[in-house]
C-alpha cells in the first residue's frame, strides 16, 4: 500500500472513482487513501464529495474505524439532515458495535417512511443473518422478494441461506431465477448443477450434468465443471437405471473429461514447479 | 434595394436584454422548480407490477435455459386462472385527477414553474420591446417565414430575413437550452423544450397506470410459449464435436 501514499489529491479522488465505478470494496486502500490524502483536501473535490464521504463511510464501517464514520456520518448528515440515505449509515455504525437491536429499531423507522426503498429492508435481513437467525432471515428475505422480484442480489443471498439450512429445492429455484436474469454467466450454471448433484437421485444427476455441460460450453476453461461432469457422468453410468445406450454415452463422457481435466493439469504443471505448487496450496489451506 | 441600416442603440437597449432577461428568467425558474419540486410518492403495489412483469418478460426470453418443469412452475405462477398474478382481479383503479389533490398540487406548480412566467414575460417583453428590428438571418429566407420571425412587424416589403424584437425572445426561450445544460447541468428545470414535451405526454403520463393492459399482453405473451430446453441432448453434441475432432 506504499504507492498510495505518494498520490496527489486529484489521482487519488480518480482512484476511488474507478473504484466506485467498478463496485471494488478495497475498504483498507479507501480508509488509507482517505487518512494519507482526502482528508485535508475534501473540499478541492466539489459535487463530488458526498459520494466520497459515502464510499469512505462503508470503508470505515468495514475496517471497523468508528472515528472516520462518526465524521462521515457528521458531514453527510449536515448537508443532507433529512436524508434516509444517511440514515441508514447510522443504522450499519450501529450494526458495526453490534448494537443490533438498536439498529433494527432505527431500519425499522425507516421501512416505514418509504416503503419503497430497498436499502433499509436489505440491511435489516443482513442483520438476521449476521446475528444467525437464519429462519427468520429467510422469512424477511422472502416478503422482500414478493415485492422486489427483480432483484439479483436477494434472489442470490436467499439461495445461499437456503443452501445453509440444507433446502435445496428452494435453493435451486433461486438459482433458476438468477439464471433467468443473467443467462450467460457459466458460474450461475455451474452453481445449480452443483445444487442439483447435491440433491442426488437419478434424474437430478442427469440435469446436474446438461448444466455442468452448459457450464463448460459458455466457458471452457471452467475446471469445476469439468470435475462435475466427469462424477456425474460416472454416477449415471453405475445407476441402475440407466439404459445400456445412455451407459455407453456416459461412460465416453467420463473418459473425455477426465482426460480433458489431465490435460489442463499437465499444462499448468509446465507453468508451475512444485515448490512452488505447495506455496500455493498452503495458502489455500489458509483459505479454507 | 439598398440596405437597412440598424440603430446600433438597438443592440444595447433591445437585443441583449432580451437575451440576458430570457437567460435569466431561465435561470431562476430552474431554482424556483427546485424549491417546489416534490418527490414523486411510488406505491409498493406499483413497484411489485413493474418487477413481476420484468420477471415474467424474463422468463419468456431465457426460459429456454430452465428445465421443463420449472418453467411450467413459473408459469402457472403467472398464469393459473384462480391466484396466477396476471390473471388476479383488481379493484378498478379509479384515480380521478380532480379529486386526487396531489395531482392537482402537482399540476398547479407546473403552470406556475412554465405557464405563468411564459404568459407574464412574453407579454411584458411584447410591451415593452414592440416594433423594434433587432437582427437579421444571415441567409435569404422566404417569405413564408415572415409570420414567424417578425411578429409585430406588418411591413409587406420587408426582407424575411429581418427578425423582429418579439419573434427574438421566442428564438431565445427556445435556444437558450444548450447554454442551460452548460451552466446548470443536465435535466435542469429551465429546460422549457423538454417541459413542453412533458406537457404534450402529460394526459397520457398523468392516467393512472392501469397495470390490467399490460398484464394482459403479458399474459398472452406467456400462455404461447413453447418452452423449447437449450440444453437438451448437449451431453451428445460434445460428444459428437468430439468424435468430428478426432
Amino acid at each position: 500500500m506504499n504507492y498510495l501514499n505518494q498520490l496527489s489529491w486529484s489521482d487519488a479522488r480518480d482512484l476511488l472513482r474507478t473504484w466506485r465505478d467498478n463496485n471494488d470494496r478495497k475498504s483498507e486502500e479507501v480508509l488509507h487513501l482517505w487518512k494519507s490524502v482526502l482528508e485535508y483536501n475534501l473540499n478541492k473535490l466539489g459535487g463530488e464529495k458526498f459520494s466520497v464521504l459515502e464510499q469512505v463511510c462503508l470503508a470505515a464501517l468495514d475496517c471497523y474505524h468508528i472515528p472516520t464514520v462518526d465524521y462521515c456520518i457528521k458531514l453527510l448528515s449536515n448537508e443532507f439532515p433529512s436524508s434516509l440515505r444517511v440514515k441508514k449509515f447510522y443504522a450499519m455504525r450501529l450494526e458495526a458495535q453490534e448494537c443490533y437491536d438498536d439498529a433494527l429499531k432505527v431500519l425499522d423507522a425507516l421501512i416505514k417512511k418509504d416503503e419503497t426503498n430497498n436499502a433499509p429492508r436489505k440491511r435489516k435481513i443482513a442483520i438476521l443473518k449476521a446475528q444467525g437467525r437464519s429462519v427468520e432471515a429467510i422469512k424477511e428475505l422472502v416478503d422482500y422478494l414478493k415485492i422486489f422480484m427483480a432483484d439479483t442480489e436477494g434472489w442470490q443471498e436467499l439461495s445461499d441461506l437456503y443452501i445453509a439450512e440444507q433446502d435445496f429445492n428452494k435453493a435451486a429455484f433461486c438459482i433458476e431465477e438468477l439464471i433467468l436474469h443473467n443467462p450467460h454467466n457459466h458460474l450461475l450454471h455451474q452453481r445449480y448443477a452443483d445444487i442439483r448433484y447435491t440433491q442426488g437421485g437419478y434424474d437430478n444427476l442427469e440435469l446436474a450434468r446438461a448444466y455442468y455441460c452448459q457450464a463448460l460450453k459458455l466457458n471452457p476453461n471452467n475446471l469445476r465443471a469439468l470435475y462435475g461432469v466427469y462424477l456425474t457422468s460416472s454416477n449415471i453410468a453405475s445407476s441402475p437405471k440407466c439404459t445400456a445406450n445412455k451407459k455407453k454415452e456416459s461412460l465416453k463422457l467420463t473418459e473425455w473429461a477426465l482426460s480433458e481435466i489431465k490435460n489442463k493439469y499437465s499444462t499448468v504443471k509446465d507453468k508451475y514447479t512444485d515448490s512452488n505448487l505447495e506455496d500455493r496450496l498452503s495458502i489455500t489451506k489458509f483459505f479454507i | 434595394m439598398s440596405d437597412l441600416v440598424v440603430d446600433s442603440q438597438i443592440r444595447g437597449w433591445v437585443f441583449l436584454p432580451i437575451v440576458v432577461i430570457t437567460f435569466l428568467v431561465g435561470i431562476l425558474r430552474h431554482y424556483i422548480s427546485i424549491l417546489l419540486a416534490s418527490q414523486k410518492k411510488i406505491e409498493p403495489q406499483q413497484l411489485q407490477d413493474s418487477q413481476m412483469i420484468l420477471r415474467s418478460r424474463l422468463l419468456r426470453e431465457n426460459s429456454r435455459y430452465l428445465p421443463r418443469s420449472s418453467f411450467l412452475m413459473r408459469r402457472h405462477f403467472f398464469n393459473n386462472e384462480e391466484s396466477g398474478y396476471l390473471t388476479q382481479k383488481r379493484p378498478p383503479v379509479t384515480q380521478n385527477v380532480m379529486t386526487d389533490p396531489t395531482m392537482m398540487t402537482d399540476m398547479l406548480k407546473g403552470n406556475v414553474t412554465n405557464v405563468l412566467p411564459m404568459i407574464i414575460i412574453g407579454g411584458w417583453i411584447n410591451w415593452m420591446f414592440s416594433g423594434f428590428i433587432t437582427t437579421r438571418v444571415p441567409f435569404p429566407l422566404t417569405l413564408r417565414f415572415k409570420p414567424m420571425l417578425q411578429r409585430g412587424i406588418e411591413l409587406m416589403h420587408l426582407d424575411a430575413s429581418w427578425v423582429s424584437s418579439a419573434s427574438w425572445y421566442f428564438l431565445n426561450v427556445f435556444g437558450l437550452r444548450s447554454i442551460y445544460a452548460l451552466v446548470l447541468g443536465e435535466n435542469n428545470g429551465a429546460d422549457q423544450a423538454r417541459q413542453m414535451q412533458d406537457q404534450m405526454s402529460g394526459a397520457a403520463m398523468a392516467m393512472p397506470p392501469d397495470p390490467k393492459v399490460a398484464f394482459k399482453a403479458e399474459w398472452e405473451a406467456l400462455e404461447i410459449i413453447d418452452h423449447q430446453w437449450s440444453l437438451n441432448d448437449l451431453e451428445s453434441h460434445i460428444l459428437s464435436s468430439l468424435s468430428n475432432c478426432s
